[in-house]
């Protein structure tokens, strides 16, 4: 029976072109944004490469200092990191790192780039694809080696094609040996920079950081998936030292990104809401897809309405509402998938003009056009989408034609 | 029994039947008559299922069937009755073999190879097993006629109703669409319930009922 309804879907779909073109416009267009918005949050949230461990990776980058009854929210420091977030018994690793930016000028022409001053941890606790050389390690980082690891999209701007290991570039005055090219990162990614380096090379900690607030953040890899040991730990860590001069407590935020953009609905930044969240993405997916979602049900209700005779045909041969309503919401869902295909496929270069007018705005640092990937987390999400698109559109003028009296569906639906 | 048919809005009330009592053997071949407008064509509804009368009781096979919900009337006409109607009412997006499988895809245990051969069968006997990937409107009126027979008896159905069989179709293909329901009556014993205008095609039918004024008059 599954054949028979997609053989005359597409028979109908062929039949009626302007229904066809109309409607596939409106799922595809609709299915396009969506899957940008989808890839946008599994950028931040999910365990791609190369933050591969993001399920057990937390990370420290504010703290609150309670001081005479009032409350400061800051980024740590550096110190503050090394001093009180170390040799956690419940971490297999733990990295410092910074997120800053330099302008480079090259043959006259200046560029801005972002540059991660980190530790050799830091490339345990990711998973970094590297294309050409490897990573500082723990003596380089010790001595403060001026070295650097850079993406592609760097070592396309400064080098071309040509080899870029040994050669040097210039950030803040001082050259740096590249002795790594790595695959980029997202750039919605926590770990995404142009350029690392060891943060023993940072001249401006001094200045910049402070005893408890700094620019500094710090990526705790737990041993095992119950991040709950970890917290237990921090905190136990914390309030056993009274080292902390002028404050009467410290409280350090450590989330994974998921627990990062779960409590971005939460009121007070604090702790995670995941059912709170997930209403607010489902809400907010319904009220986008209710749009378009309407029009597809007056567009349905025509389209179906068109095919009043073969209702009443079916009817009169035994088909009860029930199978009808199947038949109906399937040829729908069949069209949505169609025009779900599309879109995904509108998406990839939507993402791109969308990265070129992001662009636009800051002429000094640009983000990759392949900033946008479709994973199948988000290639799943979208399919979810497809099938609650063709059930909202689908399901009213379905269940209102099937409920049309036979001898009026039999003579084309008139006085319906 | 006592069959009725009232259409009613806020100001009129219209009586389309009016305490009709009739009884149709089984294997009979029964033709209606009656001018535009008297009924026949409301009975003929209410007779397969697809309309409910405003009074009376239809029996089949000894069983009332007035009352049934509306899944087992669908399961019920899907089993015993057959259509074949004025306008053919054929699926045009859908090939000739297809539309004549139609009323088996709503009946369970049937598989798809099953349904085929049965189609292929059905329509053999109609004299159109060479058109079988066709669609409708690649078919002259006659043939149209003949696949809508076609679906008629695929499910093997006790009752043939049809209406109007002839009425769009020249006296030549008329004729050839007659003979058939003659066939089907006289070899597989269907009972047939026809409506017609047409004085000559139910002169060969067993019975003819007139009706006048939503009547039945002899």
């Amino acid at each position: 029976m599954l054949i028979n309804y997609i053989k005359l879907t597409f028979k109908v779909m062929l039949r009626k072109k302007y229904y066809t073109a109309l409607t596939l416009v409106g799922i595809s267009l609709t299915i396009m944004i969506v899957t940008i918005f989808a890839s946008f949050i599994d950028q931040i949230i999910s365990a791609n490469p190369p933050e591969v461990n993001r399920d057990k990776t937390l990370i420290v980058d504010k703290v609150s200092v309670f001081k005479n009854g009032e409350q400061t929210d800051a980024m740590p420091s550096l110190i503050f990191l090394q001093k009180n977030i170390k040799d956690l018994e419940s971490t297999e690793a733990i990295s410092y790192f910074s997120t800053k930016q330099f302008i480079s000028l090259l043959n006259g022409k200046a560029a801005g780039h972002s540059l991660n001053f980190t530790d050799e941890n830091f490339w345990k606790i990711t998973d970094f694809n590297f294309l050409e050389g490897k990573a500082f390690d723990i003596n380089e980082v010790k001595k403060g080696a001026r070295v650097a690891v850079i993406n592609e999209k760097t070592k396309a701007y400064f080098f071309n094609e040509s080899e870029a290991l040994g050669k040097t570039i210039n950030i803040y005055g001082l050259s740096y040996k590249v002795i790594g090219v790595v695959k980029s990162a997202t750039p919605f990614s926590k770990v995404y920079s142009d350029v690392y380096v060891p943060y023993t090379t940072d001249a401006n900690v001094q200045l910049t950081e402070k005893e408890i607030e700094g620019t500094y953040s710090a990526m705790l890899l737990a041993k095992t998936i119950d991040l709950k040991k970890v917290r237990t730990e921090l905190k136990a860590r914390l309030k056993g030292k009274s080292m902390i001069s002028g404050a009467d407590s410290v409280k350090v935020h450590a989330f994974t990104a998921l627990e990062q953009f779960a409590k971005s609905s939460s009121r007070n930044d604090d702790e995670p809401e995941y059912g709170k969240t997930a209403i607010v993405v489902l809400v907010v997916l319904t009220l986008f897809m209710l749009i378009p979602a309407i029009s597809l049900v007056n567009i349905n209700i025509t389209r179906i309405g068109e095919r009043a005779e073969e209702i009443g045909v079916r009817k009169s041969f035994g088909a009860t509402s029930g199978t009808l309503v199947t038949q109906l919401i399937i040829e729908n869902i069949i069209i949505t998938l169609i025009g779900g295909l599309i879109g995904l496929g509108l998406s990839v270069y939507a993402s791109q003009l969308l990265v070129h007018f992001i662009n636009t705005f800051d002429p000094l640092f640009k983000m990759p056009t392949d900033s946008f990937v479709i994973s199948w987390q988000v290639f799943s999400f979208c399919l979810f989408s497809c099938l609650l698109l063709g059930l909202i559109s689908g399901v009213y003028p379905a269940w209102k034609m099937s409920r049309m009296n036979v001898i009026y569906a039999l003579k084309g639906g008139n006085n319906v | 029994m006592n069959i009725e048919k009232i259409y009613r809005t806020n100001t009129i009330e219209t009586t389309a039947l009016n305490n009709i009592n009739m009884n149709i053997n089984k294997g009979e071949f029964v033709s209606i008559m009656g001018p535009s407008g008297c009924g026949k064509s409301t009975l003929l509804n209410i007779m397969g299922l697809l309309d409910a009368p405003t009074g009376g009781t239809i029996t089949i096979d000894d069983k009332s069937v007035t009352s049934l919900s509306r899944k087992k009337l669908a399961a019920f006409r899907n089993l015993k009755l057959g259509f074949i109607f004025q306008s053919y009412h054929l699926i045009n997006d859908l090939s000739v073999i297809d539309n004549v499988e139609l009323p088996l895809l709503y009946r369970s245990g049937i598989s798809g190879v099953e349904r085929r051969k049965r189609a292929l069968e059905a329509l053999e006997k109609v004299g159109l097993s060479a058109r079988t990937k066709h669609y409708p409107n690649q078919l002259s009126g006659g043939q149209r006629q003949r696949v809508a027979i076609a679906r008629a008896i695929i499910g093997n159905p006790e009752i043939l109703l049809a209406d109007e069989p002839t009425g769009n179709l020249d006296s030549a293909m008329g004729e050839e669409v007659m003979n058939l329901m003659l066939h089907l009556n006289k070899t597989d014993g269907t009972t047939i319930v026809m409506v017609t205008h047409d004085e000559q095609m139910a002169k060969k039918t067993q019975r003819v009922i007139h009706f006048f004024d939503g009547q039945q008059v002899s």
